[in-house]
């Protein structure tokens, strides 16, 4: 530093050509430049020389914007750099520009600071020339601060004593009114604190502001309180809401751990601070930045607090599980670890209802908090054994139809309903109050497994699986609200227990399988010799007025038809729900429109085979029926036309009408053959099948396989039916059919009626020829040929009229059927017409009642 | 020997140039014997920038005392 020091002397020379002859001056500024050099004054900036460089060209731009003097100097330091002399020519063009800099900026006076502070003073003091106020700061060194104070002490109001202050605040933070500090409204709802001092004393504003922050504390803390206290006392309080208070109440216990220590370190701090009154214990005392910074966490913790109550209020059970769940949705990681923490507590009770729901299928839930409800009005209730049941031996009353019959209807369907009311109603799942953690799929999943569990051991009475499962499902593990990956693994494989174990159930204990094969083989016909065997034995007393048929009777005959048909093999307790009966009927009505078979069915088999599929069995069998009876009596009169006509009838002018008629009744037996192919082979079958296929594989729960029967029944009836999609057409080719079946019906009977007129007619012949042989066999009738003749006009109008309505009827199915929506019903027309036989009038011109086999 | 004194010479006198020309680009308002005694110094390992803010501090010293009233030059 030395040659630094003598270098300086030139300098000072140079700019201040005072100190040439004031050596004390000359000292002073000396040493201060001294002071300056061993300052650090840029050290701090670490640049290498292209930096540099770029910040000179940047400054020179400033300087001047033509860029001239920028390309100048960068041959200028490229030259610099040429030159051997200098070792640093770096902090030479530092000091360059450092001084460029400092020149510039010197206009707007701002200058460096270390000089601005002392430099002046000093020479002031030096110089001898005191200013007054210069003087009154720089030797008295109060701060405004304390300056104020005096000002307030000279008034005479002074601020509170912070310490004080603390204790009301420990107070406030509690609810509680402090001495200096109160709440002003005992409202719960809003409270306002007043800030009261005393007479001497204030409290400064800022002071105020701090404590009502602090104050906010107590506020959250007072409602969290009257929360727990208020769900204390009453009663009919929900599980999930008492374990909400249970671990609010825990929350409050560490609340006010905090507060008593709090409270104790207050204490020690006024001990310590008594010996120097007036003064706050800087160090360790308690002030009321201190405690703002320590209940910063708490705060947090009541506000939530705080909402859940709010929360509280008009939520219940699941739904309140919901609001705090989406909480735990939050960014800040402190509020998701509070929600997930208190979630865990209040989703308990919740957790433990879906146990015994999952493993037992017992819905234990006093405060209907769960996502399932039972319907009170379908208890526990184990049903009545089916042996029980009470058979309808009053339905056959002839005269007293009214009592006896609505009686006996109203306790059967009664009985009927429950299995499948039980299943559909007795729990219904709440969507609003499934837990979001849950998930909706999985929700259903549960209440499935639930309702599947409940129903094999009240319904199904096998309550002994349920026990065991439970006992094997518990060692599994608790279910909570932290795993839910357990959760839903647990779920899913009760679900699969569940509902395999009510597959095996209904197919092995209750035998579905049997019950749906037998409604299959006997109320749709499949066992074809029962059919025909029923048909034969029934078929003379149905043609009867249906007041003079019996139910004794019917059974006695369906009895026989069992017992010759292949039908005896099956099972006794199939055989035994079989039953025949008589719908209500009406005047005029015959047999044949009243008798219906009957299949019965308990519970639990019920809750598939409900009443309304049990209904569309009967009108799909009594539609069959009615198709087996057209087939039977075109049987029969065929063998007439046939046989009889050919032995006995010997009358070669009537030959050609004879012809005719079987033309059309070939024509009719082709119709009703087919017509019973497609509904047994296309659609009985098949969709036997695809329910079959379902039964075997064994997925899904008593929904799905109610469903899956549903919709075979549905898939049969419409099709047999020929129902058709289009809205007020639904029936329009049922009626044709059934208009079908009268023409047949009537044909069948002209064509008796022809036969029997011929019979009479050759026997006659008969007579007259024996006659003329001279052989008398009876007394020749008086017969009036002109009569005779009319009568046989009249059977042939007839027989043609019935033929040739018949065909036209067909033909206008057959055209409708072609454009059916259905596909298998499509086919159907094409079955009937294979030939294109029945074409639109206009296309058929040549072609005038072929034959058709 | 004396060619390599002058060589030095030479050299020393084009570098002051440069530095001069530098200085005069920046505007630093400095003539070339206080720029030779201030690369000196910088040369001596004085810190650049302490330096700058000297000779700012004395230049404005000087103009502080040419103001200031007669009694106190005398």
């Amino acid at each position: 530093m030395a040659t630094a020091s003598s270098l300086l002397e030139p300098l000072l020379h140079t700019y201040v050509p005072a100190s040439r002859t004031d050596e004390s001056l000359k000292n002073d500024l000396v040493s201060h430049c001294q002071e300056i050099l061993k300052s650090h004054i840029g050290q701090k900036t670490e640049t290498n020389f292209s930096q540099l460089t770029d910040l000179v060209k940047r400054r020179l731009l400033q300087l001047s914007p033509s860029g001239a003097s920028a390309s100048k100097f960068t041959n200028l330091v490229a030259r610099l750099l040429d030159q051997p002399v200098l070792s640093r020519k770096q902090e030479s063009i530092l000091f360059l520009f450092a001084l460029s800099s400092l020149n510039t900026r010197q206009p707007p006076t701002i200058q460096i600071p270390v000089l601005t502070t002392s430099f002046p003073s000093r020479r002031q003091v030096q110089q001898q020339s005191p200013n007054n106020i210069s003087s009154l700061i720089g030797e008295d060194g109060a701060s405004s601060a304390s300056r104020l104070k005096e000002y307030r002490l000279l008034k005479g109001v002074s601020h509170m004593n912070e310490s004080l202050l603390v204790r009301d605040t420990l107070y406030l933070m509690q609810g509680i009114s402090g001495k200096y500090v109160r709440f002003s409204s005992l409202k719960d709802d809003e409270k306002n604190l007043v800030f009261g001092g005393n007479s001497k004393n204030s409290i400064s504003p800022s002071t105020q502001a701090l404590i009502l922050r602090l104050a906010e504390l107590g506020y959250l803390y007072s409602r969290v309180e009257n929360f727990v206290r208020k769900r204390e006392s009453a009663h009919g309080v929900g599980m999930i809401e008492q374990s909400l208070c249970h671990y609010l109440q825990i929350q409050l216990t560490e609340y006010y751990r905090l507060i008593a220590v709090l409270e104790t370190h207050l204490s020690c701090t006024q001990r310590e601070s008594a010996d120097p009154p007036s003064s706050v214990n800087e160090e360790t005392g308690l002030s009321l930045r201190r405690l703002d910074v320590w209940v910063t966490e708490w705060r947090l913790r009541m506000r939530m607090m705080s909402v859940c109550v709010e929360g509280a209020r008009d939520s219940h059970g699941g739904a309140l599980v919901n609001l705090i769940h989406s909480y735990t949705d939050n960014g800040d990681p402190f509020v998701r670890r509070f929600t997930d923490e208190l979630l865990e507590e209040v989703s308990r009770p919740f957790f433990a209802t879906l146990q015994k729901w999952l493993f037992s299928g017992e819905l234990y839930d006093p405060f209907e908090e769960f996502f399932v409800t039972a319907d009170s009005s379908h208890g526990h209730v184990p049903y009545v054994h089916p042996s029980s049941l009470p058979g309808g031996i009053s339905q056959m009353s002839n005269e007293g139809v009214f009592g006896g019959f609505s009686g006996d209807a109203e306790d059967l369907s009664g009985h009927r309903e429950n299995g499948q009311k039980l299943w559909e109603t007795k729990y219904r799942f709440r969507k609003d109050m499934l837990p979001l953690f849950v998930g909706e799929s999985f929700g259903r999943k549960i209440f499935s497994t639930g309702k599947s569990l409940n129903f094999i051991r009240y319904s199904c009475l096998d309550s002994d699986w349920v026990v065991t499962r439970e006992k094997m499902s518990n060692t599994g593990g608790i279910l909570e609200y932290g795993d839910i990956g357990g959760l839903e693994r647990s779920i899913d494989t009760a679900y699969q227990v569940a509902s395999h174990r009510l597959f095996e159930v209904f197919i092995e204990k209750f035998k579905l399988l049997d019950h749906l094969s037998a409604l299959k083989q006997f109320l749709l016909l499949g066992h074809g010799d029962f059919a025909d065997q029923l048909m034969e034995a029934l078929g003379p007393s149905l043609a009867r007025p249906a007041n003079t048929l019996y139910r004794h009777n019917l059974t006695a005959n369906l009895e026989t038809a069992i017992r010759s048909s292949s039908a005896l093999r099956d099972p006794v307790d199939v055989l035994r729900r079989l039953d025949a009966r008589m719908l209500e009927y009406s005047h005029g009505e015959i047999g044949w429109d009243v008798f219906t078979l009957e299949y019965k069915v308990n519970p639990p088999i019920d809750t598939v085979l409900d009443l309304e599929a049990m209904e569309k069995y009967l009108k799909l069998f009594k539609h069959l029926w009615q198709m087996k009876r057209i087939e039977k009596t075109l049987d029969k009169g065929w063998m007439r036309v046939t046989g009889g006509a050919q032995k006995f009838i010997r009358m070669p002018e009537l030959e050609f009408e004879w012809h005719k008629v079987r033309l059309v009744m070939a024509e009719m037996i082709h119709f009703i053959r087919q017509l019973e192919a497609y509904c047994r082979l296309e659609v009985i079958e098949c969709s036997w099948k695809v329910l079959i296929d379902f039964l075997n594989k064994k997925e899904g729960d008593l929904d799905a396989l109610i469903d899956c029967h549903r919709t075979y029944l549905d898939r049969i009836a419409k099709k047999i039916l020929l129902w058709n999609s289009k809205p007020g057409k639904e029936e329009v080719l049922l009626r044709q059919l059934l208009d079908i079946f009268a023409f047949i019906l009537q044909f069948r009977e002209a064509t008796d009626n022809f036969y029997n007129f011929c019979l009479t007619e050759s026997a006659r012949k008969d007579q007259e020829m024996d006659a003329e042989r001279g052989l008398f066999t009876g007394t020749p009738k008086e017969s009036d040929l002109a009569s005779s003749q009319e009568h046989l006009a009249g059977i042939l109008g007839r027989l043609n009229e019935y033929g040739s309505g018949f065909s036209e009827r067909v033909l206008v199915l057959v055209q409708q059927l072609q454009i059916h929506p259905d596909l298998d019903c499509r086919f159907l027309g094409i079955r009937l017409s294979f030939s294109d036989y029945y074409k639109p009038r206009r296309e058929q011109q040549p072609l005038q009642g072929p034959a058709k086999a | 020997m004396s060619t390599k004194e002058s060589e030095r010479n030479s050299s020393a006198q084009q570098t002051l140039d440069i530095l001069y020309d530098i200085s005069q680009l920046l505007n630093t308002q400095l003539d070339k014997a206080t720029i030779a005694t201030c690369v000196g110094m910088v040369e001596n390992g004085v810190n650049p920038e302490a330096l700058a803010a000297v000779i700012q501090e004395l230049r404005r010293e000087g103009a502080a005392l040419s103001t200031q009233p007669p009694p106190n030059m005398g």
